[in-house]
């Protein structure tokens, strides 16, 4: 209907201007030099260059993706069990376990990596719990483990409901047929579950790969200030030195990481062959 | 699923997983409690910590601008959205594919992407940052989510109910108010409350496009917690009490709903 | 007659490119029951929306009450429609659903009350007022529809395949309802439709549609006893088709008979279609009728029989089967029974030739005779030229243990049929006699020993074979040559008979000139 139709048109003007033209301003950034105006824009590649030339950037792009590698890692080991220990029960139970994990998703992100400030502090609740029996204590605060539990503890959930959502909605006919053939319960698991289950796994990584790649205020927080992600680089350079040419390049290195991630990840998920001989 | 006995495995996990998930909200709230300014050792129950958050100016004013700003937004993201979205789903196939995957943008983009991308656009525009950018910020990026979560909703929908309204002699706006809105409300009414909770937590975005003093929970948060200020605790407490009860409303008046309407 | 109420002038509608409406100009008179009636895509459901004011004509006028209506939205026509599927609205319950249109109206209270409750009463459905429509079977949300349009008074009531998702029996119900209904409320009704049966029972008039065209306008008598074209006889009931070419005026030819008929006008020697109502076809003795054939089927459709009867048989060919008692080679070393059997080829099927279709066609098979499993033959060792002849082949397993049978190279192994423009291919084979007994799917079974097929000539698509025909018994048959016979579909004719006819009767077929129709092909 036309009338209805017509309704899209203020939004698509919207987008236009709020979500497209930032998104063509940092492109632009990103490959002119400083100082432009209106009528001489110089294009140049020295934003890219000085990055990659640059020791410490690149040791911060390491270890940025090291980072987020690692949560990913962690989430996959420890989510897969916990949705797949969900999955297991009656109905009932699920829509109470779904809901447990989803309720601290809805509360404050940097509240809740605040919270554990006080949990892993040198005198914190860790320490002084194990200090009667004389463990400890240990520096947990502003290190590479406090940052990789921050990020796990927020974006854990992602991948949960992801492997959760894929377990529930695999017709379970599937393993009445494996045990019919044959499979005993581990059998039928690595050869029915596991493979079926898969898709979610894949989109519980992208879930959590791309928030803990970009995230800066989790290490700011747990990891102190000389803890520099390349979230972190980015905010110096927008809000302290003031490069946006510069800034905005590392954001679109950063982009394009990402997106090269989940290309990677969706050709996994539709290309039968990457998933094992099994197909 | 038969009724069987979980394997002592699967409730440790499980019961480690709530520990882990919950420990460190209760611990804020306890220590919101204190009666000294230790985070670690808890030496008596106090409101002082709440007195001092309610008398700073500063506190207030965030939580006076994220009540505001989320209002707001969820109000403007939720009407805009639903309206574009039932346009969309009228649209031809090319305008729709561009607009939904431009609207993805800001969902699958690093927050931290988009909130530079409206700084420099801000700027440039030579738009004072503050209020009225943080609030254009959010309802940017709220809005997609709206749609999101209508567009289902309206793809569900019989696609001859509109022409049926028009048929029996109802306008647009009629066809739009009595049949297609009740329709879809369920999913306008949780893209509203997506929009609400991302507004009223959003931190990066904020942090960046925000200016002139104008902060809200999540960057007071952030720049206070480089000190010991059990204040924290206590502004953090009221955000999760906040959003608890938000998610009871949601959750339990549904139910309380379908049960007076089976009675009668 | 009534007072034309809609004009339909030269629509035309485009979508993407795509005319799905070429042109169509339509009257629609008062108080008539009309159905669209064409298969899917052919633009019935077109037009219907463009009656609705849900679609725009890209050209032409539609005339309502003498007045254009093409910019007038729908809200503001006199006219209401019955979705398919329904639409109706899901959050409200019954009551206000069918009130729906009269509250927009702002009708008052107690007058909604009084023309809901009516509306109600004519759809059977007095106690369902606060009935949830989600909880209501197809039937009845059918019912419901039909009244929260009725209700509205409107000129006009568009159907848009109500019954579609409804089962056989309550479809028919149905039939009988809208039939009543319409009668009842003494209005025009548009109806779309795919099913012939259901435009047959409840129109006035029939309007048949074909990729955005009206092929037929007309009662359904007229339509069904004239059909214009093949199309159209096709879309109404069940006929016979059959290829025949018109002689001059009342003459036309068909299985290479001539016969008598009442039509005219085509051009001489022209190729036409026949049509043959089941109904208009007698089963007679078979020296009385106008044809003569062998009944295939009997199937009983409640009133009647269904029978079938096959005037002529179709392409055929005849090859031979060799029976043979060859007893398996067995080698007592390794334990092994081995057996294979000659084979006939056709020097096309040369080129193609690998070791799996070898031991395919000639059967070649290796078994332990202890344990009875299949040890596999390892060696296929022959020589062959493209040309006729006799060429020994040899299987082996690994064992040693070895057959040699021949493969013979021979051509004439086709029969084609150029008045069917088909062809049939089969060769002569040899088995043996244990084969035959065991088989349990004996028909199939000689189709792939002799390799037959059959194909279109006009455009190479297969051709089923449908009939087997052997002179043995399979049970008892000993070593010799025996013929079998591979045919295609003959000319087949449906018959209406309320005898019971057994299947393998010879019987004649007769008609009267009148019961011959002829269309022209297109």
């Amino acid at each position: 209907m036309k009338q209805f139709r017509n309704m899209v048109y203020p939004y698509v003007a919207w987008i236009a201007v709020m979500i497209v033209a930032p998104m063509l301003m940092i492109v632009l950034y990103a490959f002119t030099t400083a100082g432009n105006d209106v009528t001489t824009i110089r294009f140049t590649l020295d934003n890219f260059a000085r990055f990659f030339s640059d020791q410490v950037f690149l040791d911060v792009l390491w270890r940025s993706l090291f980072i987020a590698v690692i949560t990913t890692i962690i989430c996959v080991l420890v989510g897969y069990p916990i949705a797949y220990a969900i999955a297991q029960r009656s109905e009932k139970s699920n829509m109470f376990w779904v809901l447990v994990i989803t309720m601290p998703t809805w509360i404050n992100m940097m509240v809740r990596t605040y919270a554990w400030v006080g949990i892993l502090q040198d005198g914190g609740l860790i320490n002084s719990l194990l200090g009667p029996f004389g463990i400890g204590p240990f520096k947990m605060m502003y290190t590479t483990f406090a940052v990789v539990l921050g990020m796990v503890y927020n974006f854990i959930p992602f991948m949960i409901l992801q492997i959760h959502t894929s377990l529930t909605k695999m017709d379970k006919s599937y393993l009445e047929a494996a045990a019919d053939l044959g499979a005993n319960k581990v059998q039928s698991f690595l050869r029915v579950t596991l493979p079926l289950s898969l898709p979610g796994v894949l989109s519980g990584i992208t879930l959590v790969f791309l928030p803990a790649v970009s995230s800066f205020f989790i290490p700011k927080l747990l990891g102190g200030g000389q803890y520099v992600l390349i979230g972190n680089v980015i905010e110096t350079q927008f809000l302290t030195s003031g490069d946006w040419n510069f800034g905005s390049a590392i954001s679109l290195i950063m982009a394009v990481i990402i997106m090269i991630s989940m290309y990677i990840t969706r050709k996994v998920d539709t290309d039968p062959a990457a998933r094992g001989k099994e197909d | 699923m038969q009724k069987q006995k979980h394997s002592l495995a699967s409730k440790l996990l499980l019961g480690l997983t709530v520990l882990f998930f919950y420990l460190p909200i209760i611990y804020i709230v306890v220590f919101s409690f204190n009666d000294s300014r230790s985070l670690t050792h808890f030496s008596g129950f106090s409101l002082q910590w709440y007195e001092k958050m309610f008398s700073d100016r500063t506190m207030m004013e965030a939580v006076g601008y994220t009540i505001f700003v989320a209002v707001v937004a969820t109000i403007v993201s939720t009407i805009v959205g639903t309206l574009a979205a039932i346009g969309l789903s009228r649209s031809r196939k090319l305008l729709r594919n561009v607009v939904e995957q431009v609207n993805n943008l800001p969902v699958m983009n690093p927050e931290i992407v988009t909130a530079i991308g409206l700084l420099m656009f801000f700027s440039s525009l030579g738009v004072n940052k503050g209020l009225t950018t943080m609030l254009l910020a959010h309802i940017m990026f709220c809005t997609p989510y709206v749609i999101l979560s209508v567009t289902p909703k309206l793809r569900s929908l019989d696609p001859n109910l509109a022409d049926a309204a028009l048929d029996l002699g109802a306008t647009p706006l009629q066809a739009l108010t009595k049949v297609i809105v009740p329709q879809i409300m369920p999913g306008i009414v949780s893209g509203a409350l997506i929009a609400f909770t991302m507004s009223f937590d959003d931190f990066v975005i904020s942090y960046f496009v925000t200016g002139n003093g104008v902060n809200n929970i999540s960057i007071l948060v952030y720049t206070m917690s480089k000190r010991v200020n059990p204040s924290i605790n206590a502004l953090s407490t009221l955000v999760i009490a906040l959003i608890t009860v938000v998610l009871i409303i949601v959750n339990v008046v549904p139910i309380i709903k379908e049960k007076r309407r089976t009675k009668a | 007659m009534e007072k034309k109420l809609i004009e339909f002038k030269n629509i035309v509608k485009e979508f993407d490119g795509k005319l799905v409406l070429k042109g169509v100009s339509l009257d629609i008179y008062e108080n008539e029951f009309v159905t669209l009636l064409g298969p899917s895509g052919c633009g019935k459901t077109t037009l219907l929306r463009i009656l609705g004011g849900f679609l725009e004509p890209t050209e032409g006028h539609v005339l309502f009450d003498g007045q254009d209506i093409s910019k007038v939205p729908p809200y503001k026509r006199e006219i209401n429609t019955v979705f398919q599927k329904y639409a109706l609205f899901p959050h409200m319950n019954v009551y206000n659903n069918i009130a729906f249109g009269l509250k927009i109206k702002k009708e008052p209270k107690d007058i909604i009350e009084q023309k809901v409750m009516r509306m109600l009463k004519l759809v059977n459905l007095e106690d369902y007022a606060d009935r949830n429509v989600t909880e209501m079977s197809g039937g009845q949300q059918q019912r419901v529809a039909i009244a929260r349009a009725l209700v509205n008074e409107p000129s006009v009531l568009l159907l848009d395949e109500p019954l579609g998702a409804l089962d056989h029996k309550l479809r028919q119900e149905m039939q009988h309802e809208l039939k009543r209904i319409q009668q009842e409320v003494g209005i025009t009704f548009i109806f779309v439709t795919h099913d012939q049966e259901e435009a047959l029972t409840m129109s006035d008039k029939i309007v048949v549609m074909k990729e955005g065209e009206i092929q037929q306008i007309g009662s359904p008598t007229d339509i069904y006893n004239e059909p214009v074209n093949e199309y159209v006889a096709n879309f109404i009931g069940e006929s016979n088709i059959i290829d025949g070419v018109m002689l001059e005026d009342y003459k036309v030819m068909f299985e290479d008979k001539v016969f008598d008929c009442v039509d005219f006008g085509f051009d001489k020697n022209e190729a036409v279609d026949v049509v043959i109502r089941p109904e208009d076809l007698d089963i007679v003795p078979r020296t009385e009728g106008k044809l003569r054939g062998i009944v295939k089927s009997v199937l009983f459709k409640g009133v009647h029989y269904e029978t079938v009867v096959e005037t002529k048989l179709g392409t055929a060919i005849t090859v031979k089967m060799v029976v043979k008692n060859g007893k398996p080679v067995f080698n007592a070393e390794a334990n092994e029974k081995m057996s294979a059997n000659d084979f006939y080829l056709d020097t096309a099927d040369v080129d193609e030739l690998d070791a799996a279709t070898i031991i395919a066609r000639a059967d070649a098979q290796a078994w332990n005779p202890d344990t009875d499993e299949f040890v596999s033959i390892k060696d296929v060792v022959y020589q062959i030229k493209k040309e006729n002849g006799t060429y020994p082949v040899t299987f082996s397993t690994a064992a040693g243990t070895s057959v040699t049978v021949n493969m013979i190279v021979k051509d004439e192994n086709r029969v084609a049929n150029k008045e069917y423009e088909e062809e049939i291919f089969a060769v002569n084979f040899f088995k043996n006699a244990d084969e035959i007994t065991e088989s349990i799917a004996l028909d199939t079974d000689l189709k792939t020993w002799a390799n037959a097929s059959a194909w279109s000539l006009e455009d190479g698509k297969a051709v089923e074979i449908t009939n087997v025909h052997y002179d043995f018994d399979p049970e008892t048959i000993t070593p010799g040559v025996y013929d079998v016979t591979f045919s295609t579909e003959g000319y087949e004719y449906k018959v209406d008979t309320t005898d019971k006819y057994e299947v393998g009767d010879i019987v004649g077929l007769s008609f009267q000139p009148e019961d011959i129709h002829i269309m022209s092909k297109n």
